[in-house]
């Protein structure tokens, strides 16, 4: 699985708003079939690093290419890339007056040009795979969080995409409704989708993931194929320093 | 439960555009039974109060139209797109509505011959103009309610800009307008009294003139007022409905 060909080129990227700078020249390449779990402070950078992949924030400078289609100027590349990328966020975001179904089949029917019943009938499959069949013709508002986030996971992947980018997909979540939806995205890991993870779940971090990048002041500091390794001894002071404090925490 | 309350507002929904519908055609049958000086002249209440009503459904169609572009106007990312919505709004909502009216029906066609109409539309022109203008700030504000991470997230599925506004914000930014929309909407029926100034025979100007007829003030203008409040009361139950109809979903 870590030796898939590299499906995501991050190069010298900048962004920066006034005074603060989230992302400070960061490098990086993502390879098909890998799961990344990205940590770190908040403020550092990882989530401005998921939303510049699918363009929520526009780079101010470098180079960030996806399945061979450059990020830049042209919006026909933007949303080239957005059809093969599904984010899930820490909010959910659900389309508040659609069903879990319309929620789920809006974008197939819209972008894919699907027909109703195709589209239907992938969004029952995903949401059998989410364990949510019961729950297709209801509203967002009727759902409990953990319900909620794993309906927005089943949306980004009917359109069926080659990446998943989660930006801190529990941190939202009651903690008894955390498990449900690492229990999904697990599920998901091992079915080889590419995953890039912002998360402060640190056991499934270490689980799950291929490789783990620590991020601190919009800088990359540690990266680290060897999660059990990483987890019990990181090299870099302030990821030791993080780690430490997340487990006075736990 | 929610079913039977669902049912009784599509009930509701049907039975106030059938009310409204009756209360203009037979009109005239109850009024005609009362004594002078309300009998005889019940065919012109009915006529005037038919008249108030296309006005207010012309006006307000426009002025939802216009409503909806001059709040995207004013959202627009290009700078003359938002002056020429700040100015329309500044100037109709600084100026008396009985002002525009005697614009559009006296100044324009001083300057522009050609721009000469009826004097019913010249009034539809002129009102809905006004009505666009205050429903161009509950829209925008309707607009602006809609939560930012829902329109991100349709961005991130690969939705244009036109389908996330189509689905995504305009449906949700309606809902959030109803109310204040159907109270512009009850405003501009009450509104359009000031036709009468231009020579539109609606239902404030009949009224006058039964009044000058009969010299008597009382019952005429009781029987107005009993006339509007049936129609501005169609209305309001008419939006109350659909707005709980429409708030399927509503956090």
């Amino acid at each position: 699985m870590r030796d898939g060909k590299p499906i995501i080129h991050v190069e010298h990227v900048r962004k920066s708003w006034g005074a603060f700078t989230a992302l400070n020249g960061v490098s990086v390449t993502f390879k098909e079939g890998e799961v990344v779990c990205i940590i770190g402070p908040s403020g550092s950078g990882k989530s401005t690093l998921l939303r510049t992949i699918n363009q929520l924030e526009k780079h101010d400078s470098g180079r960030i290419m996806v399945d061979g289609i450059e990020l830049d100027n042209d919006l026909k590349h933007i949303d080239a890339v957005r059809t093969e990328v599904g984010m899930v966020f820490q909010s959910f975001n659900l389309f508040s007056h659609m069903t879990v179904l319309d929620n789920i089949t809006l974008a197939p029917r819209r972008v894919r040009k699907w027909s109703d019943e195709k589209a239907t009938q992938v969004a029952l499959e995903l949401l059998e795979r989410v364990g949510l069949s019961a729950h297709a013709h209801k509203y967002p508002s009727q759902l409990s969080g953990g319900q909620q986030q794993r309906v927005a996971i089943a949306r980004a992947l009917a359109m069926q995409p080659k990446i998943m980018l989660f930006d801190e997909p529990t941190s939202a979540l009651d903690p008894e409704m955390v498990n449900e939806v690492l229990l999904v995205m697990r599920d998901l890991a091992r079915s080889g989708m590419t995953m890039l993870i912002v998360t402060h779940e640190m056991g499934f971090a270490r689980e799950v993931a291929d490789r783990v990048i620590f991020f601190d002041h919009g800088c990359i500091v540690e990266e680290s194929t060897d999660p059990q390794q990483f987890f019990s001894n990181p090299n870099h002071p302030r990821a030791q320093a993080f780690l430490k404090q997340i487990k006075h925490a736990a | 439960m929610i079913h039977k309350l669902k049912d009784r507002d599509a009930l509701i929904l049907v039975g106030s555009v059938l009310g409204l519908g009756l209360i203009l055609w037979l009109m005239a049958l109850p009024l005609a039974a009362l004594p002078a000086p309300i009998g005889p002249a019940a065919q012109q209440f009915s006529d005037g109060a038919l008249t108030t009503i296309e006005l207010t459904l012309w006006a307000s169609v426009f002025g939802l139209i216009l409503g909806v572009l001059a709040a995207l106007g004013k959202r627009s990312h290009l700078p003359p797109m938002r002056w020429l919505a700040d100015l329309y709004v500044w100037v109709v909502r600084g100026t008396p509505l009985l002002l525009q009216i005697l614009f559009f029906f006296l100044a324009l066609p001083a300057m522009v011959p050609q721009l000469r109409l009826s004097e019913f539309w010249t009034a539809v022109i002129a009102l809905s103009l006004n009505v666009g203008a205050y429903n161009a700030e509950v829209i925008r504000a309707g607009i602006n309610a809609v939560p930012l991470g829902q329109v991100e997230a349709a961005r991130s599925l690969g939705l244009s800009s036109l389908y996330t506004f189509w689905d995504i914000v305009l449906p949700q930014a309606v809902r959030i307008s109803l109310p204040p929309l159907a109270n512009n909407m009850v405003a501009l029926l009450k509104d359009s009294s000031l036709a009468y100034a231009i020579g539109v025979v609606e239902l404030s100007m009949a009224s006058s003139r039964v009044q000058a007829e009969s010299f008597q003030p009382v019952p005429v203008f009781i029987t107005v007022a009993v006339i509007y409040l049936l129609l501005t009361t169609t209305f309001t139950q008419f939006a109350a409905a659909l707005e709980r109809k429409l708030a399927v979903g509503k956090r």
